[in-house]
């Protein structure tokens, strides 16, 4: 009897021991925005605007920091038949300027927007969230208004449901 | 350090307390035996003494594997009727790690627990009185500590730029449920050696996206079920 439970004892004993633990982390520690395009059309005989995905042939995005430089990395080149994009918010400033080119036509955006601490796990560390305050659209040669669809860009992403929608210029 | 004087005064206090009430108890049990000297089966006095405990296997890991967390209890049960066996442990316990993304953690604290066991091994009529427990029981953990979360890095890949943002004294208060199994074996006069497995349950939960303890003295790695092991000398008082 006094074996079998030295015995059980060894084993439980070993069996706590060697229970590592897992150590990697595996969550996505950058969260984006993601903005849609979109065109308003209107019906001249029954006088309604409806809305309608726009896919854009071809767009460049590159970020501009605080000094009004250009990004060294281009976030889009070029990239062609494009309908919604992710764009990454800068996590120490509270504004986020962006160079769009869309086919030929140039503007230049910006989105004011605070940024939160979020605690992850000691695996992980932490990830910034953010909350859009407003969006400024600084030229107005393709893009007709911006509307914020959600406020908040944070880890939660549902099926890439959109921050913000860009409606093009009639 | 201040927190050992504090945890080895609580205990002493506790301790004195326990001798008080058992002599206290044992007068009156005295008492009332005389008077049923007449009926023949023996009678189970109601407070049998106790059993003061200390677990060396938390002892034994803390000296031998230099891990990431260190932790030491003991424990002062009662026995009542020879099937009940009402517990209180006191330990104290830490964690010092730093992460692969070198997020470092830091923590110490008290930590206690209250319960009760139940003996399933029947005494049999003919054979004499064993002092072997099977003991089932139950314990409500609880810790109230403070914890440093440091260097948790953040880069931003795009715009550029780091921060290093550390989290010191965070304080925390935890509570757990857990259900213990164990042996008790009597091996010399009064000289007692058991192991218990636990089950540990949190009860509660971390807010999310605030920070929260890696580590909780007494429970163990922050899930939300926990086992442990425990391998008790005691002496029976």
């Amino acid at each position: 009897m006094k074996q079998i439970i030295y015995l059980l004892l060894i084993s439980f004993f070993i069996s706590a021991v060697s229970c590592a633990v897992d150590e990697e982390c595996r969550k996505n520690k950058t969260v984006q925005m993601i903005v849609g395009f979109h065109q308003k059309t209107h019906n001249l005989v029954t006088n309604i605007y409806t809305t309608s995905i726009l896919t854009v042939d071809s767009l460049t995005v590159q970020g501009i920091d605080s000094m009004g430089v250009l990004v060294d990395s281009v976030l889009y080149n070029n990239k062609k038949n494009v309908s919604l994009i992710n764009l990454p918010l800068n996590k120490f400033a509270q504004e986020s300027k962006f160079v769009v080119r869309f086919n030929d036509k140039t503007d230049t955006i910006s989105i004011l927007h605070t940024n939160t601490d979020e605690y992850l796990s000691l695996e992980c560390g932490c990830l910034k969230i953010h909350s859009i305050d407003t969006v400024l659209l600084l030229t107005h040669n393709y893009i007709d208004s911006v509307k914020i669809v959600n406020h908040s860009v944070n880890n939660v992403n549902i099926n890439n449901a959109e921050h913000l929608q860009i409606y093009k210029f009639k | 350090m201040q927190s050992i004087y504090k945890y080895i005064s609580l205990s002493s206090f506790l301790l004195c307390l326990a001798v008080l009430t058992t002599q206290a108890q044992e007068k009156k049990v005295e008492k009332t035996q005389e008077k049923k000297k007449e009926s023949t089966l023996p009678k189970v006095k109601l407070l049998n003494g106790f059993t003061v405990q200390v677990d060396v296997a938390s002892l034994l890991t803390t000296a031998l594997i230099h891990g990431d967390s260190y932790s030491m209890e003991a424990g002062v049960q009662f026995d009542l009727k020879k099937k009940y066996y009402p517990i209180v442990e006191l330990g104290f316990a830490g964690a010092d790690k730093i992460s692969n993304e070198n997020v470092g953690f830091k923590t110490n604290g008290l930590f206690g627990r209250v319960g009760v066991d139940i003996n399933l091994i029947k005494p049999k009529k003919d054979s004499k009185p064993t002092n072997n427990l099977f003991l089932l029981g139950a314990r409500l953990g609880m810790t109230n500590f403070a914890y440093d979360i440091t260097n948790v890095k953040i880069t931003d890949n795009y715009w550029g730029g780091t921060e290093s943002p550390d989290y010191m004294n965070q304080k925390s208060t935890k509570v757990w449920f857990e259900i213990v199994a164990g042996v008790r074996v009597e091996v010399y006069k009064n000289v007692y050696m058991g192991w218990t497995v636990r089950n540990k349950n949190l009860l509660g939960q971390d807010a999310a996206g605030k920070v929260f303890p890696w580590y909780i003295p007494g429970f163990g790695i922050n899930t939300s079920n926990n086992w442990g092991v425990n391998y008790t000398v005691g002496y029976h008082f």
